[in-house]
């Protein structure tokens, strides 16, 4: 192309036009007005409405998670307390893995990279990968640096005391929120109350500033229970060991304290490990002495006969006719499984004589023995606050006929929970009156509750059940040197498909020292099978144990000379009781 | 034709420091704007390794180069540029068939705009812009006694610019055409091209849009969608929605330097075709003013030294100057009204501000040519010969 030297051209003379440079100038600078004009109105004017909408998107209101009260026995010992741990989240928009850094990720979180990978295609804004880790696995996988891959801090509940506590205690679930137990009942308390802050975050959900005040949050409170570590731990480790000897598919004991009312311990077999719940099953989760009622025999009779005494039907040495061993009503038949004679009232007690039980019952009127059985707590929840507590059953007076009346009077036809059971007997332990219960630690001494019995019936009952301890009762493996003891067996026939079936439960309910009881310890075991079945061979001996242990740790002074029981008779009779 | 300009600048100094500092300005302070823009994204990217100087080192190397670049341009007489001009346009031409070749030309975001030269990538639609200035300029130049005529001073450019228009539009490219078709008809406009021809053609563009306009519904709801971003503000509408949230927020004098949030990973593109958007968030109304006044007072003086190269009579270094003015403002001009809302979103970074390495060496050479422009003018005021 050649070069034109426009100083040398003609064209010159005609100058290009002036007002077209004017034009396209004004054009342009206008343009840049308009522009300055709209910034005013986005920055000045339309500046609320936009920093609204901005909040809409960049402003979030985060709870401030309040601390989980902890739950302690009644000595402070700590039974469930939230512990930090770090959960693993994503943007799964963001996180876009290679391949290899999927597997490692996968790997430090322990699930499958398929798993992992249909987790990050999800079209969530916000995916849990995994919760509750450890604080070195999180920040293994914070060290990968991946993107779109985030960590929080939450709490996570650990149960010091494991399986011993775990159904009083119960646990939460991944919210920290009460699932079972005291954990459930009392969750409210617990809990607190969420503080709130409000903040500004990028698009990858990172806070990057607070905007306003942090309203802090109400933390939960403690929970103190009634329970003695000390004790339940005796409780659980006695059950157990029995519960291993008989081969018996599940037990329970309650310890009470006489004085105030408090569940002092509580223990179900099977338990679990509130700490790894892992295939946990539901019969390990039952807390039996509250959710499961049974028929429990012959620890039935006192209230029977106490019943009669208050009544004067009968007085401690009434002679009843026993022999031989089995009563005819209509076409039914009550039998003792060894024949006795005439025996005192006491001694119906002592030997268990269904039949003599069964006498009594019947020269009262099912309308009074079905008022002292509801004053006993049966029959109706104790309402302790307690998920899932039963009962029992009691079917109302003007159903019975003479046959259930007699075998209501020995604990067949009527059922109870263990809690129930136990809480009962503090009628007898207390000279008659009968407290409610408190799984909470007490601070303010127990004021009395209904009167069940008289002083005096309750005395007299009282002296029974001691002789039932003693050689020729049957629990003399109940009897613990250096207290006296007072309780009942019961052995009950297990109902299976409306008939009775060749498996028991045994248990023993009793309270010491006699002199001035103090603990209340109910014992069940359910189907013992190895061979022994009685209440007296199989719960008296957990009983008695329990009892020894816990008296010696609440420091309660002897009453009774430090001389074992005379040895047992080989014949196995003495022991035996009818069912 | 006298001017106070010519007057009132002092006749020893060999640089217009009304030309020097706004162009230096907005350099640096889009060096700035561009490492906060892209700061917490360049750390939360795996793409940059991380590193959250990454864009601020590379935004600062494609300067170091641009102005190295600008000091060898400044050296080239305009005599020279216009010599070569057609070819560098005929250059810039094949560049643009090369960037649609595959496997040579790379795509980002379905738009394949640039070729790849081992690390570097070259986007040849930005020199292209220069190369039309230069062209534009040099055919108006050859043509003046011919721009009344239609088919001689018309048709010609016509064909031209619907040749580069085909290209740029294969890309996409839609900015960098209306960017040279503007420079272009600019430049035949101020080359005094036929005014009722002229007026006649915008009538029949004018129409032409608007019938193509209301003649369809789906066209006129992708045209005019961006005008009420808040409908789809999730969707279609989220980028704008978020650059018109940067400037509500930042109201008078913006939330501080580095204060962003929309920056934060919410905002596409703040380092580059959004970058004003995090000015104004960061530095308010006030900063978004300052900036359009640098860039006015830019485009001012490029007409100025065009004005003063035309009574000098060097009529193809006054159209390059304008032709410059023309580029900037109107570039200038789209983007801003893109983040304002103002204008569809149609991919086009803030001159001399916004982060992109042939967008920055192109824009450096641009200005060493108006400063060469200038310069001369001096010289040839001073009676010296260029």
């Amino acid at each position: 192309m050649k070069s034109i030297r426009f100083s040398r051209s003609p064209l010159l003379s005609q100058p290009l036009p002036v007002w077209r440079r004017r034009v396209v100038l004004f054009f342009i600078l206008g343009g840049f007005l308009v522009l300055i004009g709209r910034a005013f109105y986005l920055q000045g004017i339309n500046n609320e409405f936009l920093g609204d909408k901005g909040k809409e998107r960049f402003e979030r209101v985060l709870d401030i998670s309040a601390t989980r009260g902890r739950i302690t026995d009644r000595h402070g010992d700590l039974l469930a307390v939230s512990t930090p741990v770090r959960s693993v989240w994503a943007i799964p928009e963001d996180a876009e893995l290679k391949p290899r850094e999927a597997r490692s990720l996968a790997a430090l979180l322990g699930i499958d990279v398929r798993e992992l990978n249909r987790k990050l295609s999800s079209d969530h804004d916000f995916i849990y990968l995994k919760r509750q880790l450890s604080p070195d696995v999180t920040d293994k996988v914070m060290a990968l640096n991946l993107p779109g891959i985030h960590q929080k801090t939450e709490y996570r509940r650990y149960y010091p005391s494991g399986e011993v506590m775990a159904h009083m205690v119960g646990f939460t679930g991944v919210d920290e929120s009460g699932q079972e137990g005291v954990e459930l009942a009392f969750n409210d308390k617990l809990t607190g109350k969420s503080g709130s802050r409000r903040v500004i975050k990028d698009r990858r959900g990172n806070v990057v500033e607070d905007v306003g005040s942090i309203h802090p949050p109400t933390e939960g409170q403690d929970v103190a229970l009634a329970l003695d570590a000390k004790i339940q731990y005796l409780a659980y480790t006695h059950l157990k060991q029995a519960l291993e000897i008989h081969r018996a598919k599940a037990g329970g004991v309650v310890v009470l304290d006489t004085q105030s009312g408090e569940v002092l311990a509580l223990v179900n077999l099977p338990t679990y490990n509130p700490n790894n719940r892992v295939r946990l099953i539901g019969e390990q989760l039952r807390n039996r002495a509250l959710t499961d009622s049974f028929e429990p025999g012959s620890t039935l009779k006192p209230f029977t006969i106490g019943l009669a005494l208050e009544e004067g039907k009968v007085n401690a040495d009434t002679p009843i006719q026993t022999a031989p061993g089995k009563f005819h009503i209509g076409p039914a038949t009550i039998s003792d499984s060894h024949a006795h004679g005439i025996l005192t009232v006491a001694q119906v007690i002592q030997k268990s004589s269904n039949v003599g039980a069964a006498k009594i019952a019947l020269s009262m009127t099912p309308d009074d023995m079905h008022a002292m059985f509801e004053a006993a707590g049966f029959g109706a929840p104790l309402k302790l606050g307690f998920p899932g507590e039963v009962g029992g059953h009691l079917r109302p007076a003007k159903t019975w006929r003479p046959i259930e009346q007699a075998t209501m009077s020995y604990g067949h036809g009527i059922s109870v929970t263990l809690i129930q059971l136990a809480r009962s007997y503090l009628a007898f332990a207390r000279d008659g009156d009968l407290p409610a219960l408190s799984l909470m630690k007490q601070e303010t001494p127990l004021a009395s509750g209904s009167r069940l019995f008289s002083e005096k019936t309750a005395q007299v009952v009282r002296a029974m059940l001691e002789t039932v301890v003693q050689p020729g009762g049957t629990a003399p493996l109940a009897h613990i040197p250096g207290y006296r003891v007072a309780g009942k067996t019961g052995t009950a026939h297990k109902v299976e498909n409306g008939r009775y079936a060749n498996k028991y439960v045994a248990s023993f309910v009793g309270f010491a020292p006699v002199s001035k009881p103090r603990l209340v310890i109910a014992v069940m075991v359910d189907e013992p099978s190895n061979g022994k079945y009685y209440g007296g061979e199989v719960a008296a001996p957990v009983f008695a144990q329990v009892m020894a242990g816990s008296l010696r740790t609440l420091g309660v002074a002897s009453d009774a000379p430090l001389t074992p029981l005379a040895p047992l008779p080989t014949d196995s009779e003495s022991v035996r009781e009818e069912m | 034709m006298n001017n106070w300009n010519a007057v009132a600048r002092p006749a020893n100094s060999e640089i217009d420091p009304l030309l020097l500092w706004p162009a230096m300005g907005l350099l640096f302070c889009g060096l700035v704007m561009v490492y906060s823009a892209s700061i917490a994204m360049a750390e939360g990217s795996r793409f940059t390794g991380n590193q959250s100087a990454y864009f601020l080192m590379r935004h600062g190397i494609y300067l170091v180069i641009g102005l190295a670049a600008a000091a060898a341009a400044f050296q080239v007489p305009m005599r020279l540029w216009q010599q070569v001009s057609c070819w560098l346009f005929v250059a810039g031409f094949v560049l643009l068939i090369v960037v649609l070749i595959p496997h040579l030309g790379r795509s980002v975001n379905g738009a394949q705009r640039w070729i790849g030269f081992g690390p570097v990538n070259l986007q040849p639609s930005e020199f292209m812009k220069l190369f039309a200035v230069l062209y534009a300029a040099d055919y108006t130049t050859r043509k003046l006694s011919d721009m009344a005529s239609f088919s001689r001073g018309f048709v010609p450019m016509a064909g031209v610019m619907v040749l580069v228009g085909a290209l740029l539009l294969r890309e996409p490219d839609f900015g960098a055409f209306v960017v040279i078709v503007s420079i272009a008809v600019g430049i035949l406009f101020l080359g005094g091209i036929n005014a009722r021809l002229f007026s006649a053609l915008l009538v029949v563009m004018a129409v032409a849009f608007v019938i193509l306009i209301w003649s369809s519904p789906y066209r006129r709801e992708r045209i005019f969608g961006f005008m009420d971003p808040w409908q789809d503000a999730y969707g279609k509408g989220y980028q704008l929605s978020h650059a018109l949230i940067a400037f509500g927020r930042g109201e008078w004098f913006g939330v501080g330097l580095g204060a962003s949030v929309e920056k934060l990973f919410y905002l596409p593109e703040a380092h580059t075709d959004f970058l004003l958007a995090v000015i104004a968030e960061e530095l308010g109304l006030f900063g978004v003013c300052a900036v359009i006044a640098l860039f006015a007072l830019l485009v001012e003086r490029a007409f100025a030294v065009g004005r003063q190269a035309l009574t000098l009579d060097r009529v193809y270094s006054g159209l390059v100057a304008q032709g410059i003015g023309i580029w900037l403002g109107v570039q200038g001009f789209i983007n801003m009204g893109v983040n304002m809302g103002l204008l569809p979103t149609k991919g086009l970074t803030l001159p001399l501000m916004s982060f992109g390495g042939s967008g920055i060496v192109a824009n450096c050479i641009t200005l060493a040519i108006l400063f060469r422009v200038d310069w001369e003018n001096r010289q040839l005021m001073k009676g010296q010969s260029v």
